[in-house]
């Protein structure tokens, strides 16, 4: 302590705080670009570690996998089958499927969803466990490009027949049919831990199997893991994964990169893995699902496995098969949950990651950014020496309170009306407010240097509550938002001012970011059917925020601030 | 009382009435965080002992009531809902009147006297305690009352009032030692005021027994469980993380380090602080909500809505930014810490434990912060000099 005042006296005597409270913006500036810098140190070597796994009693692909040749002809029994499936009903579809599943025992139930589709789901108990653990093959019947998932559901029943004939298993197994991998399983996933009869206790593992058309061969296969809401599985779900597919001599994708340029070796290519999940993990929901995002907040892990491609030379679809049962296999010796590895980590190759210490300093840095902008705004003017009590703090205070109010009710009215053309209307109004001050209203100096006080303040403060729970998208927000402390207060806008206003509110924003014409339904349905919350960190978090620079950035005064400042004191 | 005054007491009440009224579902959402409910001040566990006592069941046999029997008793008697919520909001409603009213002992301080009443009913923290209907509202209502009758000289409700606080929470307890220097010297008031408050809560403990049907029972499971942290529940406090990682033998030894701690400072503050026996009062309020076993922020509002007396010190405030920000992010992350732990298992213990201790360093921050600016204006003698600098050695 008597140190630290040391310092603080040096500093003081030095007449340093004046210096320092004037350079404030340019740190603040700084801090910003520390922060997308850091992010791109990531992939440089000694930033990020090589994935081990962490669970002894994983032990992926120790045990032989017995998938092949002779399961072949089964396979494509009910593949000759299955193809045909497009043209009947989904009803019909399950109860097919449900008949199959009922010829080796196992029990079967059919989850009723008329909004959002069936799900047929069967349990086999495990002969040696108890039936409080399962793990879960989740087949969605059309894809998240819409494409019947021929080989899926094939591999999906036909494993599950495999499995059956075996003793070995200590955990139920589920499987299910969803009608596809968005909603339809999500809901099933909802009813199964609220209101399904037949359960199969807690599940500890999700894999999600997509392997669309009717063709024998694969090229590579893609490993989803992103989740919902920044939710990521543990990280050795992810490796035994990487390590099994790898194993069985497939390609390893991830993000939607082909394995041809993925390049383990190449900073450019750890870079753009790294991008890619961000963007991914930042807008889940936006995008169509993969189906592993169905489970997150149900402390599930899952995965979803995809396969690519139909000339590989050696990827067969048992090989494929053998992926799903040789991640049974490991997922079945565990003894406990999984806990051993990172949830909070970015993978940068298949088998790089970098974990949670090395990354969270870049946002860590972006919310001192802001909390410096707001440290500026209220001590780099001459209104510094304004008491707490004074009214234009309180005023600013009930601003905000208002601006937060106001916000919320925006957010809920488009949860009713999710209209664009009312939207772009709300935006257009939003982004004439700044020019309508001076003539609609005037606030005057003070109080707006009050109102950025607290716009950057309540900006840090909600960046870093996400940060934790949802790194990506805290990351993203803060980065887009950022241009707003750049603008300042003044008697005219000037143009550049005015853009920097105009690119940091977050509706256009996130347009920029996210072009697509149904963006606002998106957003709306990711919160009504999926509960992602993207809409309110956008409404609730930033548009406060928004609100109190456009209405503060252009200021006019009659005040005398010497004079008022010592009315206040 | 004046325009200003009625509208802070008459707001304080509308606006946790309002609050409770119109978001129903919101108390039991309240009382689930870990943050404003405790096994020992949860409305949920209330009312289960309310149940047992209505039934004729032995109340703290099921080890899971921890309440005083009396504030069971009493809560029994008030039915439906919205009269509960009636009586909370009154209260809170007493409280900021009473803060209103030792504000006018210190006209001096040039603070408009609606200022700390007005500041009370908009605390978000006590707005939500109150609305969580946690039974920590009742100890700080007869604190509040304790310390204004103190000011006051009204030496038999003082007794009363601090000898139920006691009754209802017992560290407040040692909160005697600070209040006696606010007594006068004269006709032996301090003794006096020592005799009755330790009267009152003795005839509250037989009281109690009668009610419970003559058993002493409930001394076990409402004082020694508190005592003995006997419910191992996570809270913003100092003390649930020691003891899951503690092995079992050390584990008397650090409940009774921590109970010694939690008091340890309340005689110190008070000597040092005799001729500002209110202020004292405040620090020793403040270290006991930092140090005792179950808190919540219900404890840390109260404390908190204090500061407004403290205003010519603050000047001398060395970091109070600094301990505003810790504060607030402590409280806006440790609900979330929680849900990463508890809800979605991607965190552990450690995370909200962290996040625990930066509450506490914040709280730690204010008393020390508050103790240097009393010091320092004593070295000014009453006349702050902010240009002097003086180093602490």
């Amino acid at each position: 302590m008597a140190l630290i005042e040391q310092l603080q006296r040096r500093v003081v005597e030095m007449g340093l705080v004046p210096k320092i409270i004037a350079l404030l913006p340019l740190v603040s500036m700084i801090c910003a670009m520390i922060s997308s810098l850091w992010l791109a140190t990531l992939p440089i070597e000694g930033q990020f570690r090589r994935t081990y796994i962490s669970e002894n009693a994983l032990m992926p692909s120790q045990a032989y996998s017995y998938f092949r040749e002779s399961e072949w002809n089964i396979l494509r029994g009910y593949r000759s089958q299955i193809e045909h499936f497009g043209e009947i009903s989904n009803n019909e579809r399950n109860e097919q499927m449900a008949e199959w599943l009922q010829e080796f025992g196992a029990k079967t139930s059919i989850y009723n969803n008329e909004e959002y589709g069936d799900s047929l789901y069967g349990i086999l108990h495990a002969e040696r466990g108890d039936g409080t653990e399962a793990i879960l093959l989740a087949v969605p019947w059309y894809n998240a490009e819409g494409d019947l998932n021929v080989g899926g559901a094939s591999l999906g029943i036909s494993l599950s027949r495999f499995f059956s004939r075996w003793p070995v298993w200590s955990k139920n197994i589920i499987i299910v049919f969803s009608e596809n991998p968005n909603v339809a399983l999500r809901s099933w996933v909802q009813a199964y831990h609220t209101s399904l009869d037949l359960t199969g206790g807690s599940i500890e593992a999700a894999i999600v199997l997509d392997y669309p058309g009717t063709n024998d061969y694969f090229d590579y296969a893609e490993i989803s893991y992103g989740g919902l809401n920044g939710e990521l599985p543990n990280l050795d779900l992810v490796n035994i994964a990487v390590s099994i597919t790898e194993h069985e001599g497939v390609h390893v994708s991830l993000h939607g990169m082909t394995p041809e340029s993925i390049n383990d070796e190449s900073y450019w290519s750890r870079l753009k893995i790294l991008l890619c999940g961000i963007y991914r993990d930042a807008f889940a929901g936006l995008e169509p699902l993969q189906g592993n995002e169905a489970f997150s907040g149900w402390r599930i892990q899952s995965v979803t496995i995809k396969a690519h491609g139909k000339e590989g030379g050696n990827n067969d679809i048992t090989t494929f098969g053998r992926i799903p049962e040789a991640m049974f296999r490991s997922i079945n010796n565990l003894l406990e949950k999984f806990h051993q590895s990172y949830f909070f980590y970015m993978l940068v190759a298949p088998r790089y990651f970098v974990s949670i210490s090395s990354y969270l300093p870049a946002t860590v840095v972006l919310t001192a950014g802001f909390a410096l902008a707001s440290l500026n705004s209220l001590l780099a003017n001459q209104y510094s020496n304004l008491s707490f009590y004074s009214h234009y703090n309180l005023k600013a205070l009930l601003f905000w309170l208002v601006s937060i109010l106001v916000s919320f009710v925006f957010s809920q009215l488009f949860l009713y009306v999710p209209s664009t053309i009312l939207l772009v209307a709300f935006i257009v109004v939003m982004l004439l407010l700044p020019l309508a001050a001076g003539r609609l209203w005037t606030i005057t100096e003070p109080l707006s240097h009050r109102l950025q006080m607290y716009a950057f303040l309540y900006m840090s403060l909600v960046v870093t509550s996400l940060m934790m729970v949802n790194f990506t998208l805290a990351f993203v927000v803060g980065i887009l938002a950022f241009p707003m402390t750049a603008v300042g207060t003044q008697r005219s806008l000037t143009f550049k001012k005015y853009a920097l206003l105009i690119i940091s509110n977050p509706l256009v924003s996130f347009f920029i970011v996210k072009p697509h014409p149904q963006l606002l339904q998106k957003l709306i349905s990711a919160w009504q059917d999926l509960g992602c919350w993207t809409w309110f960190v956008l409404c609730l978090g930033w548009l406060p925020s928004w609100t109190l620079i456009a209405l503060s950035a252009c200021s006019s005064t009659n005040l005398d601030p010497v004079a008022t400042s010592k009315k206040e004191q | 009382m004046l325009l200003k005054e009625k509208y802070a007491v008459v707001g304080c009440v509308v606006v946790r009435l309002a609050v409770s009224l119109l978001f129903p579902s919101l108390q039991t959402q309240l009382d689930k965080s870990v943050e404003l409910s405790t096994p020992m001040s949860s409305y949920r566990l209330l009312n289960e002992g309310i149940f047992l006592l209505r039934n004729g069941f032995p109340l703290y046999d099921g080890g899971v009531v921890h309440h005083p029997p009396l504030l069971v008793a009493f809560m029994s008697l008030i039915e439906p809902q919205y009269l509960v919520a009636l009586l909370y909001a009154l209260t809170d409603g007493l409280i900021s009147y009473q803060l209103i009213c030792m504000a006018r002992f210190f006209s001096d301080l040039g603070l408009p006297t609606w200022l700390p009443g007005a500041l009370y009913a908009l605390n978000p923290l006590v707005l939500l305690s109150c609305v969580s209907q946690s039974s920590v509202i009742f100890t700080n209502a007869f604190t509040s009352t304790a310390i204004l009758c103190a000011l006051n000289g009204n030496l038999l409700t003082f007794a009363m009032a601090l000898g139920a606080a006691s009754y209802l929470s017992l560290y407040q307890l040692s909160l005697l030692i600070p209040s006696l220097y606010l007594l006068s010297r004269e006709n032996n008031q301090r003794s006096r005021a020592t005799l009755a408050v330790l009267g009152v809560f003795a005839a509250l403990l037989q009281l109690s027994s009668v009610v419970t049907g003559g058993s002493w029972k409930f001394l076990q499971a409402t004082y020694w469980s508190q005592m003995n942290f006997e419910k191992l529940f996570p809270n913003l406090g100092l003390w649930w993380y020691f003891f899951i990682e503690m092995f079992d033998m050390f584990i008397p030894f650090f409940k009774a380090a921590f109970n010694i701690f939690a008091i340890s400072f309340v005689l110190p503050f008070s000597i040092r602080f005799q001729s500002q026996p209110f202020y004292a009062l405040v620090l020793c309020i403040g270290w006991i909500t930092l140090t005792k076993p179950y808190p919540t922020l219900g404890d840390a509002g109260f404390f908190l809505s204090f500061l407004p007396f403290f205003k010519p010190l603050f000047g001398y405030m060395r970091c109070p930014l600094l301990s505003a920000l810790l504060f607030i992010h402590a409280i806006i992350l440790s609900p979330i810490f929680y849900h990463l732990w508890v809800d979605l298992g991607s965190g552990n213990s450690n995370f909200f434990y962290a996040i625990s201790l930066v509450y506490a360093l914040a709280l730690g921050f204010i008393l020390i912060d508050l103790c240097w600016s009393m010091l320092r204006i004593e070295f000014d003698g009453g006349r702050p000099n902010y240009k002097l600098k003086v180093t602490q050695i």
